[in-house]
C-alpha cells in the first residue's frame, strides 16, 4: 500500500533523511520509531507531498505522489505534528472546511463532518473555536481532520502526544479500529505504545533506517538467551548451585538478597523453556517460590541499543554487535530526550 | 473550482471572524466618507461659481472622478493590511500543511486566497457605494461613468491584492509582508512623478507601468480595453508569481 524506494532529503548540506526505503502492506499498522531529529516528520511531509523529496520514491496507494499528487493527496490522511487548525475557526467550521477541500461529496458532508467528530470525542465542543481549546483537544480535531475523507492511508506524526493517558488509550484503540480497512503509519517516542498499537517497526536514526520487525522479533533479536527472574526463600541453604546445576542454564547471578529470600536472574539458552525446571527444583527442596517472571529487553533499550549503534551501515543485523542488556520493562515512559 | 470556492469562502470568513475585517472596512469608509465631503463642499460652492460665469456643473466630471482618484490612493493604505496575513499566517502557523497536502492545486488555493481578498475588497466597495447613493438622491449624475469608476477600482485593487499576495507568500511573518506590501505600492505610485521628470520615452514607459495612472481614464468614466488588457495581465502575472514562490519554497522545504 505504501512503498518508500530509496528516500532521501537534503536540506541544504543537512541530509534530514539518507536511503530510507521501507514498505506498508494494506490494513497495517507501522510504527516510525526515532529519537528526535531522526527524520521521521520529514518522511511522513514527503510522503504526503507536502515537500519532494530530493531522491527517491514513494508510492502510496499505487500512485507515486510526486507524479500524481492530486490523486494520491485523495487517499491520505495525515496529521502533522502540529495540528494545522485555524484559530478563528470552530470545530465544526474547520472539520466541514477540511471535508470541502479533501472532496468529500456534499450530500455526505454533513454526516461524516458528525460521524467523525463523534469518533475522536470532539463532538462535545463542536462550536468551540479551535483557539480556545486544549493541547489535548487540539490533537483529537487534528485526528478528526485526518479521517474526514476516509482515506485508504493515514499518516499520524506523533497522534498521542500532548493527550493525557485515557485519551491516549482511547486514540490507542482508535487507530487499532482503524487498522484492517485503513493503512496507517505513525510516528511516536513512546516506545510502550508501538508495542500495544503496531505490528511493524521501523527505527530509524539520524536518517537511515536501522532496524524493520516486529515489535516482539526486534526484542528477540537483540536478547541472546532468555533470561529468568525467580526469588527463593531458601531458609539459608545455599541457592545457586542447586539452580546452576538445572540442564539448560547458562549462568546465575544472585541480584537482589534480603535476608533468607534471594532473588536471582538465571539467564538460559534461547528456546528452552526452563520454567518448569525451575519451579520444581525449587519445590522439590522444600524452599519457597515467591516468584518467577520471565526479564525481557523493553523495546526502550532495543531503541537506546539500536540508536546508539556506531555503525548505523549494518541495519540488518545489529544484534551481533549489541550486547543486551538485562532490564525490566519500563512502561510509559516518555522519549528519552 | 469548488476548492476555490471552499478556500475563499474560508478567507473571507476568517477576515471577519476577528475585528480585522470590520476595522478595514470601517477605516476604507471614514477615510473615504471624509474626502467624499470634501468634495461635495468644494463641488458645491465652485458650483455656485460655474453657474454665476453661465457654466454648467458636471458632477461625474467635476466630483466623483476626483473622488475615486482619491479612493485609489486610500486602497493604497489599506490593501496592505488585507494581503498580509494571507500565506504569512498559514505558513506560520503550520496550516499550510493542511492545504498543501489536501487534493487541491496550487493554483485552486491561490484563486481561492485571491477571491477571499477581493470579495472583502468589494464589500469594502459596496460599503462606499452609499455615498454616492447620496449624489443620485440629490443630483442626477449619469449612472454609466459611475460603473465604469468602480470597475477601474475593482481591478486596480485586484492588482494590489496579487502583488500582496506574493509578498505575503514570501514571508512567515505579517508584519513583514505588510510593510513590504505597503513599500512595493508607493514605489508603484511615486513612480508617476518619477516618470514626469524624465524624458519623453521615458515618461511613457513610466505611465505605462504604473498601476494608478491607467485607473485615470476609469475614473473619468471611460473603459478603454488597453487599461483592461494591463489590469487583468497585471494580475494574471502577479499571481503566477506567487505560484511560483509558492512552489520553490516546497522545493527548498
Ligand atoms: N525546514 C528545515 N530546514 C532545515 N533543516 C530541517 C528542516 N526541517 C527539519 N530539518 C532537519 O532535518 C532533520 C530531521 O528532522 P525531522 O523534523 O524530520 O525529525 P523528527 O524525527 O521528526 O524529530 P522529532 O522527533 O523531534 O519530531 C533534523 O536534523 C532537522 O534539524
Ligand atoms: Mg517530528
Amino acid at each position: 500500500m505504501i512503498e518508500v524506494q530509496h528516500l532521501t532529503k537534503r536540506y541544504g548540506r543537512v541530509t534530514a533523511v539518507d536511503d530510507v526505503s521501507f514498505r506498508v502492506e494494506r490494513g497495517e499498522i507501522l510504527g516510525f520509531l526515532g529519537p528526535n531529529g531522526a527524520g521521521k516528520t520529514t518522511t511522513m511531509r514527503i510522503l504526503t507531498g507536502y515537500m519532494p523529496a530530493s531522491d527517491g520514491r514513494a508510492m502510496v496507494a499505487g500512485l507515486d505522489i510526486f507524479d500524481k499528487p492530486i490523486e494520491a493527496k485523495r487517499r491520505i490522511g495525515y496529521l502533522p505534528e502540529a495540528p494545522p487548525l485555524y484559530p478563528d475557526m470552530t470545530v465544526r467550521e474547520y472539520v466541514d472546511f477540511v471535508a470541502r477541500i479533501k472532496g468529500v461529496p456534499s450530500k455526505e458532508r454533513k454526516d461524516r463532518v458528525d460521524t467523525v467528530m463523534k469518533r475522536t470525542h470532539v463532538a462535545d465542543m463542536a462550536d468551540r473555536h479551535c483557539a480556545k481549546l486544549s493541547k489535548g483537544y487540539k490533537q483529537r480535531v487534528g485526528l478528526a481532520q485526518a479521517l474526514i475523507h476516509n482515506p485508504d492511508v493515514l499518516i499520524l506524526d506523533e497522534p498521542t502526544a500532548g493527550l493525557d493517558p485515557k485519551q491516549i488509550i482511547e486514540t490507542r484503540d482508535l487507530i487499532r479500529s482503524l487498522a484492517g480497512d485503513h493503512t496507517i503509519i505513525l510516528s511516536t517516542h513512546i516506545l510502550p505504545e508501538v508495542s500495544q498499537t503496531c505490528q511493524r517497526v521501523v527505527i530509524i536514526n539520524q536518517g537511515r533506517v536501522v532496524a524493520v520487525d516486529t515489535p516482539e522479533n526486534l526484542i528477540a533479536r537483540l536478547k541472546g538467551a532468555e533470561t529468568m527472574f525467580v526469588q527463593v526463600d531458601a531458609g539459608g541453604a545455599d541457592v545457586l548451585p542447586v539452580l546452576g546445576a538445572i540442564p539448560g542454564v547458562l549462568g546465575i547471578v544472585a541480584s537482589d538478597q534480603r535476608g533468607v529470600v534471594g532473588g536471582f536472574e538465571v539467564e538460559s539458552e534461547r528456546g528452552t523453556d526452563i520454567r518448569r525446571q525451575l519451579a520444581r527444583t525449587i519445590v522439590d527442596r522444600g524452599w519457597g517460590l515467591l516468584e518467577l517472571r520471565p526479564m525481557r529487553m523493553s523495546l526502550e533499550e532495543v531503541f537506546l541499543q539500536v540508536t546508539t549503534e556506531e555503525r548505523p551501515d549494518e541495519p540488518t543485523n545489529p544484534a551481533e554487535t549489541i550486547t543486551p542488556a538485562m532490564v525490566e520493562p519500563v512502561p510509559g515512559v516518555d522519549s528519552h530526550e | 473550482m469548488n476548492n476555490t470556492l471552499a478556500i475563499a469562502r474560508k478567507e473571507l470568513r476568517s477576515y471577519f471572524a476577528s475585528p480585522m475585517g470590520f476595522v478595514i472596512t470601517g477605516l476604507f469608509a471614514l477615510l473615504f466618507g471624509w474626502f467624499f465631503y470634501a468634495y461635495l463642499s468644494y463641488f458645491v460652492r465652485s458650483s455656485e461659481q460655474m453657474m454665476m460665469g453661465g457654466g454648467t456643473p458636471n458632477v461625474n466630471q467635476h466630483m466623483i472622478a476626483g473622488l475615486l482618484q482619491n479612493a485609489a490612493v486610500i486602497i493604497l493604505f489599506v490593501m496592505p493590511m488585507i494581503t498580509m496575513r494571507t500565506y504569512s499566517e498559514e505558513k506560520r502557523s503550520g496550516t499550510i500543511e493542511l492545504l498543501l497536502t489536501s487534493p487541491v492545486s496550487d493554483v485552486e488555493i491561490i484563486l481561492g486566497k485571491f477571491f477571499g481578498a477581493m470579495g472583502l475588497y468589494a464589500a469594502m466597495l459596496g460599503v462606499t457605494l452609499l455615498y454616492v447613493a447620496i449624489l443620485f438622491f440629490l443630483g442626477n449624475p449619469e449612472w454609466k461613468p459611475v460603473a465604469a469608476g468602480y470597475l477601474g477600482l475593482l481591478l486596480m485593487g485586484g492588482c494590489f491584492i496579487s502583488v500582496g499576495l506574493l509578498v505575503s507568500s514570501l514571508t512567515k511573518n505579517q508584519i513583514v509582508a505588510g510593510i513590504s506590501t505597503f513599500a512595493v505600492f508607493l514605489f508603484l505610485w511615486v513612480i508617476n512623478w518619477i516618470g514626469e521628470s524624465a524624458g519623453p520615452t521615458g515618461r511613457q514607459i513610466v505611465s505605462y507601468i504604473s498601476i494608478t495612472e491607467h485607473f485615470d481614464d476609469f475614473a473619468r468614466g471611460v473603459i478603454d480595453t488597453k487599461h483592461l488588457v494591463y489590469y487583468l495581465s497585471f494580475i494574471t502575472f502577479g499571481l503566477f508569481l506567487t505560484a511560483k514562490s509558492v512552489d520553490s519554497e516546497r522545493w527548498r522545504g
